[in-house]
Parts: structure tokens; C-alpha cells; sequence
């Protein structure tokens, strides 16, 4: 496995390996004449009227591939989808994203993509819920609502004429997330779904993943319509608890119950987990991983360990061998 | 590095004053050490150490050099960290320079002790060939930080001290007829070779303090919360050879003491730890060469 350094002792060594093969096996079978690397022919069988798309290019009149990845052809056209890139968004995508600049009637937002989206102060639901044209007011207040490195999660609108990315975030479920953690992970893992909000009732989290990568795992919230006040609230009361360190009653109670919190990071181990190994991720396999270490008994941070990531691999090549049995 | 946002910075220190870290680590637990030796051909001896995202590598060279006047028994030792701007993009021209001084002048305060090599970490009079000949071992100690995620002087320390039980000292003949006042002739062997003693190296310990708790191996995220961190470097028999303060805010000098004796314990288990990874590390290279 390249990029994966783990410190494995000789019998762990030996078992990673046996997964990976059995992984490589099922995987290869199922479309090994499509998937191509740099350089490699793709046969169009003489025909002349193709079109070039994506990750393909011309020489000495043959098709060649620029990019690894698996051919796809659409009636005419033939391209090369690639199995390892930037997120490319599209519409109605749900993704996470972090405020880097708050512009006139604008923020800014660091999407993992090569260019910054733009959500407008319009394009989104007021706090107050209440549809009316956005005054100067709304503008100047617009730090209330999101300020610079808040994370926020919203859905992809489009592609405006001038080529830049715009979100929407239309909804309650939309906006700020607080009290938990962003993962970062490739893109090409998360597969759209038609659900990325979870509610993982048992362990009384919320997982958002995000189709640009972005992950964010955190203390459940109900979905609320008062959010102004609550939001102002909240955050006079963390700037207060900042200052006053530590030590008080008070302050204990405003962070995160232990129990949940326990959950948080077993769930966000078990995503750092399934994206060193780059395996797929979705919320049942989180939920199954979480579970296992449940099971026996590790540590939060033990999770992390060569055993662990082992175990997981080992997991999933018995997992996906099995459907294949059955059919 | 990206900000946090203000529910991210409740979350960590939340997670700090609750003992159990955003990746489930206890307040003085460290990440999965990754170890590898004999890296770099052409150095005497070298090391890459990972620790969770931080990723560095540290590379010994010996040659032939005179030793300091003052100090005529003794060899010399330098320590250069360069930050490579894979690292992080502020590292870019000048942009690293800073952190790297920063980062060097504490491994040194680490691991040489004072101007005479009183108290240091490596012995230096074990770099001397012959007592009172105008000829000894330079030790130059580079260190390459290539992937920044916080506490990179622990890796870095780690990196050193792995590097210099991976360094072979080249085996020499010096001629006795020489004048002691001139530069003797010295015969350096192609095929011999000296192991370099490195059970007195100590291990750092950086203890960063974040609230009213303090941590061990802090990731970049942790480290944008801290007030002040405290380095410990703390050799096999539990001795302190260096100690050096980073951040603003002052520190009580209760907290200094309380922080040495929890260096001084996570020491104990970090050194075991770094001593059969670096074991596992020379066996696997052996293997391999």
C-alpha cells in the first residue's frame, strides 16, 4: 500500500497484505478492460466520428489516455473519468465549507475545490425566517450570521455566467455547524447519496459528510427556528467563557457531555480509519466500524493503532466478498 | 494554517479539560510512532519519524575537524532544522526561517547543555580521536521538517536520536610521530567502523498548556489553543539535560515543576517505546540491505 505507513509487526504485515489482495481481486474483475493509466490506448474501433472529451488526447492517430481512471463513453463522446481528483461540484451537492473572507453581500467560502464559493446573503434563509429583501442592515449584520473561519454547510446552486461557484443554504438544516469536528478526506470517497445529513440517534451525534470531503462530526442539534438569539447567545457566552479560563461550574456544563463527546471520536476515528485505507465512506460502514471497536473494547485512541487498521481492512475484504457469494 | 472556527476552539479545550482529545487521545498520550533508519545513503547516519501528520527526517554527517581551542578534548556538534515549505505554503521563501532558528537554538538548548558540553545529551568527548591532537569528529545534525501537524520538536528530538544509534563512526590510525602543535596526519578506515554510543540522548517532551490542563504531542489544530508549552529534554536515568519555554503567557513556577515531573514520567514510556521502535527500525534495514 503506498502512502500508508504504519509500523506492522511480521504476522499483522502478512495479514494486511492477504486483505488487499483479496480487495484487488474483486475489484479488478469487474471492469479491468475500462480502466486505464497514462498513456494507454483506448480502442475506439476505427470509428471516425468520435468526440474527445476529458483525459483523452491524439497522437500518431491513435486515442491515448492523460489521465489514470476508467473510460466512459456517452453515445459519441469518450472520456476518461478519473479515479483520483480535486471535488468538482455539482448542482444540489451538499458540501462543507470554511468563511474566508466576508465581502459586500457575499461570503466567501474554502470548499476543497480550485476556486472559492461564493454564498450570497440572498441565497440564503434569514435567522429570523422571515422572506424579505436583504437592506443594508442585513449587510452590515452579516458577521451575526457567519464571521471569518466559522464552518458552514450548505448545498451547491451553480455555476454563475462569470464562472464562479455559488451555494444556496435555503433551509433551517443548512448554516453554522459548532460543537464538533471537521475531518478532511479525499473527495472521491464520498459517493452522493441521498441522504449526507445523519442523525445517528444511538450515539446522539450528527455526521454531515460533505461531498467535497469535508466531514464534520458533532453534538446533535435540533433544527430550530429561533436561531438569532440563540446564535448571539451562544456566542457571547463562549467569548465570556474564554476569558474566564477555567475552574467553574458553569463552564463545565457548557461543553460537550464526556459520552458524547467519546462517541465524536470514536466516530471520527473510525472516518480517519476508512480514508487512510481508502475505502468507501458511508454511514452504515461507519457505524459498523464504531460498533466493532465497541465490541472489543478499545480505547478511543487505540483505534488508531496498526492492530486496529488491520482488523478493518480485514473487515472490509470479507464484507465485500460476501454479496458476490450470495448472488 | 486555516482558522477555527469559535465552536471548533470550544471543542478542543472542551475536549482538553474532559481528558479525551478530538482523536481520542488522553491528555498526555502520544500519536503512533513511525519509524525508519538509514534513510539517506550518503549520511553517516539518518532517520524519518511520523507522529500522527508530522513527518520529519533528521540526517548526522561526521567528518574530520579541529576542535575548539578552548576545548581541546572535545569534538563539535551543529544542529541545522530546515522547514521545508511542503510543509505548510507560509514556509515558502523566507517564510520558514523563523521557525527554524526557533526550532534549532531549542534542540541545541535540548541536546548540547552548555558552550563547554557540560550536561549535554551527546557525549562530546567521545568525539575526541586523540586526547591533545588538533583532531576530532564534527557532528553535523540536519533535521528536515517535511510535513507539519504540531509538536515538531518531539519528532525532531526522536528523528536526532534515532539517526545517531543509526550512525557509524569510520574507524582511524593516527600517526603518533607528529608535533603536537600541527594538524596530525590521519588514516580514516573504509571498512571499519564504531558504533556511536547514544544512551546518554535524551528524549524532548514538549507539555503544551491549553486552559488549565497541559498536553503531550499537541497536533497544529491544539497548538493554536495553547498559552505557553514547556520542552523537557530527559535522558534514561531520568535526568533533565535541557528545558525551554515557547508562547507568551507566563508560567507560575509551580506549573514549571509540575510539568518537569510529568516530562519526566511520559518520558519514561516514550524512551521504551523510541528504544524497540528504533530496534524494530535497525533490524528491518539490516534486513533489507
Amino acid at each position: 500500500m503506498r502512502g500508508l505507513q504504519l509500523s506492522l509487526d511480521k504476522g499483522q504485515k502478512l495479514r494486511f497484505e492477504r486483505a488487499f489482495e483479496v480487495l484487488e481481486s474483486l475489484s479488478s474483475k469487474s471492469n479491468s478492460d475500462a480502466s486505464v493509466i497514462v498513456a494507454d490506448d483506448i480502442s475506439v474501433n476505427n470509428e471516425d466520428a468520435i468526440l474527445k472529451g476529458h483525459g483523452t488526447a491524439e497522437m500518431n492517430d491513435r486515442l491515448v489516455a492523460t489521465l489514470c481512471g476508467v473510460v466512459e463513453r456517452v453515445n459519441k463522446l469518450v472520456y476518461v473519468r478519473p479515479l483520483r481528483a480535486r471535488y468538482k461540484p455539482e448542482i444540489g451537492d451538499i458540501i462543507i465549507g470554511r468563511v474566508i473572507e466576508v465581502a459586500p453581500k457575499r461570503w466567501k467560502l474554502e470548499i476543497n475545490f480550485s476556486q472559492d464559493a461564493v454564498l450570497m446573503l440572498s441565497s440564503m434563509n434569514l435567522p429570523d425566517g422571515i422572506q424579505r429583501r436583504r437592506t443594508a442592515v442585513d449587510e452590515l449584520n452579516m458577521r451575526s450570521i457567519f464571521e471569518e473561519n466559522d464552518v458552514i454547510c450548505a448545498e451547491v446552486r451553480g455555476f454563475q455566467h462569470d464562472g464562479c461557484l455559488h451555494l444556496q443554504a435555503r433551509s433551517q438544516k443548512y448554516g453554522k455547524l459548532k460543537r464538533g469536528q471537521l475531518l478532511t478526506i479525499p473527495p472521491y470517497l464520498v459517493k452522493r447519496r441521498k441522504q449526507h445529513f445523519h442523525h445517528l440517534d444511538q450515539y446522539g451525534i450528527d455526521l454531515i459528510l460533505g461531498c467535497n470531503g469535508f466531514v464534520w462530526v458533532g453534538e446533535h442539534v435540533e433544527v430550530r427556528d429561533d436561531m438569532i438569539e440563540d446564535l448571539s447567545d451562544k456566542s457571547e457566552q463562549q467569548k465570556v467563557k474564554s476569558w474566564n479560563t477555567m475552574g467553574d461550574e458553569e463552564v463545565q456544563e457548557e461543553y460537550t457531555p464526556p459520552d458524547t463527546r467519546q462517541n465524536i471520536c470514536r466516530s471520527a476515528n473510525a472516518i480517519r480509519v476508512l480514508s487512510t485505507l481508502g475505502f468507501t465512506i458511508t454511514v452504515e460502514i461507519i457505524t459498523e466500524i464504531v460498533e466493532l471497536s465497541k465490541s472489543m473494547d478499545l480505547d478511543v485512541h487505540e483505534m488508531l493503532g496498526a492492530e486496529f487498521y488491520v482488523i478493518v481492512a480485514e473487515k472490509e475484504a470479507e464484507r465485500r466478498s460476501l454479496p458476490t457469494k450470495r448472488r | 494554517m486555516v482558522g477555527l472556527s469559535l465552536g471548533e476552539q470550544t471543542f478542543i479545550k472542551g475536549g482538553i479539560e474532559q481528558d479525551l482529545r478530538t482523536d481520542g487521545r488522553k491528555r498526555l498520550t502520544y500519536r503512533p510512532i513511525f519509524l525508519e533508519t538509514g534513510i539517506i545513503p550518503q549520511a553517516s547516519g539518518s532517520a524519518r519519524v511520523k507522529l500522527g501528520a508530522t513527518d520529519v527526517i533528521a540526517s548526522v554527517k561526521v567528518e574530520l575537524g579541529k576542535p575548539n581551542p578552548s576545548y581541546p578534548d572535545k569534538g563539535k556538534v551543529s544542529i541545522y532544522v530546515d522547514c521545508s515549505p511542503t510543509a505548510e505554503p507560509s514556509f515558502q521563501g523566507r517564510g520558514g526561517e523563523e521557525l527554524s532558528t526557533e526550532l534549532s537554538s531549542a534542540l541545541e538548548r535540548c541536546l548540547l547543555g552548555g558552550k563547554s558540553g557540560a550536561g549535554a545529551g551527546i557525549d562530546l568527548s567521545s568525539l575526541c580521536i586523540v586526547r591533545g591532537k588538533k583532531v576530532c569528529w564534527d557532528l553535523y545534525i540536519d533535521g528536515l521538517v517535511v510535513s507539519s501537524d504540531g509538536n515538531m520538536l518531539d519528532a525532531l528530538g526522536a528523528a536526532i536520536k534515532a539517526a545517531l544509534s543509526n550512525t557509524v563512526i569510520p574507524k582511524v590510525q593516527v600517526s603518533a610521530n607528529a608535533p603536537s602543535d600541527e594538524t596530525p596526519e590521519v588514516d580514516v578506515s573504509d571498512e571499519e567502523f564504531l558504533q556511536f554510543d547514544t544512551s546518554g540522548v535524551p528524549v524532548i517532551v514538549t507539555l503544551t498548556k491549553v486552559g488549565g490542563h497541559y498536553i503531550v504531542d499537541a497536533t497544529t489544530e491544539e497548538e493554536s489553543q495553547m498559552s505557553s508549552a514547556v520542552s523537557v529534554s530527559i535522558n534514561r536515568l531520568g535526568r533533565i539535560c535541557g528545558l525551554t519555554k515557547r508562547g507568551g503567557a507566563g508560567l507560575h513556577p509551580t506549573v514549571v515543576l509540575d510539568t518537569i515531573s510529568a516530562a519526566k514520567h511520559v518520558s519514561e514510556q516514550l524512551m521504551n517505546k523510541l528504544d524497540s521502535e528504533i530496534a524494530a527500525a535497525e533490524a528491518c534495514d539490516e534486513m533489507e540491505s
